[in-house]
């Protein structure tokens, strides 16, 4: 590590192994999953080598040992929210750091989990270690969400922005407005509910699922229809044009939606991520204090 | 009659734009339909929503016309009178109308303002997209739970040991720094459950040995003498010395009882002690202790010295046994006293076997006898009861000289005083067996020479009867008499007690400093260890010895010096204990427990440990 960066600095411009784009998780040819994983192996083996009586503990020298890398590495990997907000190119780039934060983060698993010796309760100390543990959970769920969602998202968004995606709906709802004005008031009730919702709303379990069975568009689009149905096509009555819309409008919100579950599953886990961090701070530093106080 | 309709917009920065419009007529029509003089594009308003009149007094009367409502200030309407002059202000769906007097004139502001829907109302469009407000902010969760995890698992915790700081016991129920606790007590603690602060004395100071004491005053007795404790320890290595280093810093001094006796390691009882804890001694203990006879001891498997049998050594002037510790190497034998060959006894043929036979359903003997059938194992299992002349030799010696009708009557063991006396009184009290020729009361005739000769025989005989006594005492203590058989006895020269009989010993122990629990060993036959059937002398010492041991028990860690089939791993604490006292070593007291199910005491102390 220490010796790379000599090497690299010299380096003009990246090597790249085949001209694709270097992801965090392959960072220089999956340099911290090797550190890692070694240091994961070394517990373990060390776990396996060293006789702990009369049963492996965290009180124990190797327990107190990894215990104590263990916290390091909570308090260095909380860090990265530091680190993020300042962005650096080169051998301890953002993305560097990134990519240690992932694999160290889950060699937090194997350090945690041995310096528990396999000893649960109903105390502090494994509140600590749950939190830890669901933690890295979300974790992984976010990489696995990064390594996939954004393909389904830019397929979703047929290079539509956001703010395209939001004037679409309005200039719809305007048109739809417009058409609607001749309609006696039960069909204009219809479109004016379908106005009236918004887009966005819903709950987090909808935003999540992308299924929203009180959708109000879709229920005017049916009724419509409905009426429709058995009328001849003159090309004369609104309530074609408004039938015209609303699928229309139909088909933007549901491109709209699903652009919005992708974006939560993609945001969903830093929510629990971030929270659960800083209570594992509190539990962790509740945990270090107590173990001295009753020493 | 003149209404002025202003329409208000705004541009999107927000300038209002005015259009005005004036109706010279009675009434106006409010509604969705284009040819409505206030014409409100809006989908929750009818076609032909109201009708405005002027009334007489230039008040107007607003109706509903299609029975829908409107809103006058605030209120759901289908009729209202205003006065313009006063002013009001109506809602229809999402327009406001302003109702007010100008120049005698009724003036309607009309006014939108409500977006045509929703997707156009002005929002944040940053954040639109994300999942804000669908999910409490990071930053507040985060906070609200450092502050919940805090205050409930450190605050409230230290709380509770500053109120039952010096507390002896505290009240029932859930105390919060139970929270802290890294695992369950041990069955001997378990009590000790609600209250921390009986080990915990003081905040940041490891668990001292005066807490402990508090309860164990009579069982933690010291093993040594400090001073030569702590001269005996072997110098730490780098690693006990990087140990040491931290424990100062920490405040953590080695040496104290829970640096053994370790808890919260979970229920059950506690584990015993490692075997490095007695070998960082006891390993080389003569490189530091020179003075020492003890010898050293590293690994049960491979470093052990040769047992040492406590054999009878005499006696002393109260008559107590000596004893004299002897290693196997040396060959001991253990004189107790008794002549008692076990091989003849236990052999599958021959007199008594066949005798053994005879007996089965009185005594529940087998083919031969076997050691249970003078061996009793005491309650606990441990060792075995003495053998004892009435229970067990008697069942085949009989000590009986006399019959009285059909009861016996026999010479009192354990009592040679009592024995002479009672021989003496036999003879005494008694004459020899009368011939059955002297009939009773029939008159002899002269010239019977024959039953004369019986008749003064017989007197002759009882004369001198009593006189016999002192041959029978002499026979019964001398070589194939009762006692002779299997005591041995000295002739004291004193009449009233003119035999000594030798004391008998049956120590319950041979193994002073060591621990046999014969209950552990319940699955092996006895002749396996004790080579019973093959000793011909009771002073032969049937114990076995290290290398005997050695056939099934190696190292803590397994280490042996030659083959085993069923290795045991053997730590020290198996047959040593720490507070060295008369009752059985933790560890063996706990295996036994394991195998019984139940919890064993340890004499008087049971409910202390």
């Amino acid at each position: 590590m220490a010796s790379e960066a000599p090497r690299r600095a010299m380096q003009t411009g990246r090597i790249r192994s085949d001209g694709a784009h270097d992801g965090f998780l392959r960072h220089n040819n999956f340099q911290w999953l090797k550190v890692a994983g070694s240091v994961s192996l070394l517990a373990i083996l060390a776990y396996l080598l060293i006789d702990v009586q009369p049963r492996p503990n965290g009180g124990s020298w190797y327990g107190y040992i990894l215990g104590t890398v263990g916290a390091g590495l909570i308090v260095w990997l909380t860090l990265l929210g530091l680190r993020k907000r300042t962005m650096t190119p080169g051998a301890w780039s953002l993305k560097a750091w990134t990519s240690a934060h992932v694999y160290l983060g889950l060699s937090l698993i194997v350090i945690g989990t041995l310096h528990t010796g396999f000893q649960f309760g109903w105390n502090v100390h494994t509140l600590a270690y749950v939190l830890m543990m669901f933690v890295i959970v979300s974790g992984i769920f976010g990489v696995s969400a990064y390594a996939t969602l954004p393909r389904a998202m830019s397929a979703n968004r047929d290079e539509m922005t956001e703010a395209q995606m939001l004037e679409s709906l309005r200039a719809i709802d305007r048109q739809l407005h417009e058409a609607a004005q001749p309609l006696e008031l039960r069909q204009a009730e219809l479109v004016r509910s379908s106005l009236e919702q918004d887009p966005f709303g819903g709950s987090l379990w909808q935003r999540l699922s992308g299924n929203y069975p009180d959708c109000e568009t879709r229920a005017a689009q049916a009724a419509v229809r409905t009426e429709n149905a058995y009328k001849p096509k003159l090309g004369n009555d609104p309530l074609e044009k408004v039938d015209a819309l609303l699928s229309r409008k139909e088909a933007m919100l549901a491109r709209v939606r699903r652009h919005l579950r992708l974006k939560a599953l993609l945001e969903i886990w830093l929510y629990v991520h971030v929270p659960l961090t800083f209570a594992l701070l509190a539990a962790l530093f509740a945990h270090i204090i107590s173990v001295f106080f009753y020493w | 009659m003149t209404f002025i309709v202003r329409q208000l917009s705004r541009t999107s920065e927000g300038r209002e734009i005015v259009r005005t419009a004036r109706h010279e007529a009675d009434s106006i029509a409010i509604g969705r339909d284009a040819s409505s003089e206030i014409h409100l594009a809006d989908l929750a308003v009818e076609l032909h929503h109201a009708q405005v009149k002027m009334q007489t007094g230039g008040e107007l009367e607003i109706d509903s016309t299609c029975g829908l409502p409107f809103e006058i200030e605030g209120r759901s309407a289908l009729q209202a009178r205003i006065d313009p002059a006063v002013g009001a202000e109506l809602r229809f769906g999402g327009h406001r109308i302003g109702v007010s007097a100008e120049d005698g004139a009724a003036v309607l502001t009309v006014e939108r303002v409500e977006a045509l829907s929703d997707a156009s109302e002005a929002k944040e469009e940053i954040g639109l997209f994300t999942l804000k407000g669908l999910l409490p902010g990071r930053r507040p969760v985060a906070w609200s739970l450092i502050g919940a995890v805090l205050l409930i698992f450190l605050i409230w915790p230290i709380f509770t040991y500053a109120t039952s700081h010096g507390v002896a016991k505290r009240s029932p129920g859930f105390h919060a720094d139970r929270m802290w606790s890294s695992g369950p007590l041990s069955i001997a603690h378990k009590s000790l459950m609600n209250n921390c602060q009986a080990c915990h004395v003081n905040k940041f100071e490891a668990v001292r040995d005066t807490a402990c004491m508090t309860c164990h005053k009579d069982d933690a007795h010291a093993h040594a003498d400090p001073a030569r404790i702590a001269l005996a320890k072997e110098p730490p290595g780098i690693g006990g010395r990087i140990k040491g280093l931290f424990q100062t810093a920490f405040n953590h001094p080695a040496g104290r009882c829970v640096d053994c006796h370790t808890e919260h390691e979970g229920a059950g009882r506690m584990p015993p002690t490692a075997q490095a804890f007695c070998t960082d001694c006891h390993g080389s203990l003569n490189t530091r202790l020179t003075d020492t006879k003890l010898k050293n001891a590293d690994d049960f498997g491979t470093d052990h010295p040769e047992f040492m049998p406590a054999v009878t050594a005499g006696t002393d002037a109260r008559g107590n046994r000596l004893y004299r510790r002897v290693s196997f190497n040396a060959h001991p034998v253990d004189n107790n006293g008794l002549k008692f060959p076990h091989a003849i006894h236990l052999a599958r043929g021959g007199s008594i076997a066949r005798m053994a036979q005879t007996m089965k359903a009185d005594q529940g003997f087998g083919d031969s006898l076997a050691c249970k059938d003078c061996h009793t194992p005491t309650a606990d299992g441990t060792r075995f009861r003495p053998v004892e002349m009435e229970r067990n030799c008697g069942m085949c010696h009989s000590l009986a000289f006399d019959r009285i009708g059909g009861t016996f009557r026999t010479l009192r063991h354990g009592d040679p005083a009592q024995v002479v006396a009672d021989l003496r009184a036999f003879y005494r009290s008694t004459g020899p067996d009368r011939p059955i020729s002297l009939g009773g009361m029939a008159r002899r005739r002269p010239g019977d020479y024959a039953a004369a000769e019986t008749s003064q025989d017989y007197v002759a005989g009882a004369r001198a009867y009593g006189g016999q006594a002192e041959e029978a005492v002499q026979a019964v203590f001398s070589r194939g008499g009762a006692c002779f058989d299997c005591h041995v006895v000295t002739p004291t020269g004193n009449g009233s007690a003119p035999f000594h009989i030798g004391k008998v010993y049956q120590p319950d122990r041979y193994m002073k400093k060591g621990w046999f629990d014969h209950n552990a060993h319940r699955s092996e036959a006895c002749t396996s260890c004790h080579a019973a059937d093959r000793s011909k002398a009771a002073t032969d010492l049937l114990l076995p010895d290290l290398a005997s041991c050695r056939t099934c028990h190696v190292g803590e860690s397994g280490s042996r010096l030659k083959p085993v089939k069923t290795p045991v791993e053997s730590s020290c604490a198996m047959c040593h204990d720490y507070h060295i006292d008369a009752g059985a070593p933790w560890l063996a007291r706990q295996k036994v427990d394991r195998t019984k199910g139940h919890a064993q005491g340890r004499g008087t102390l049971a409910s202390a440990r």
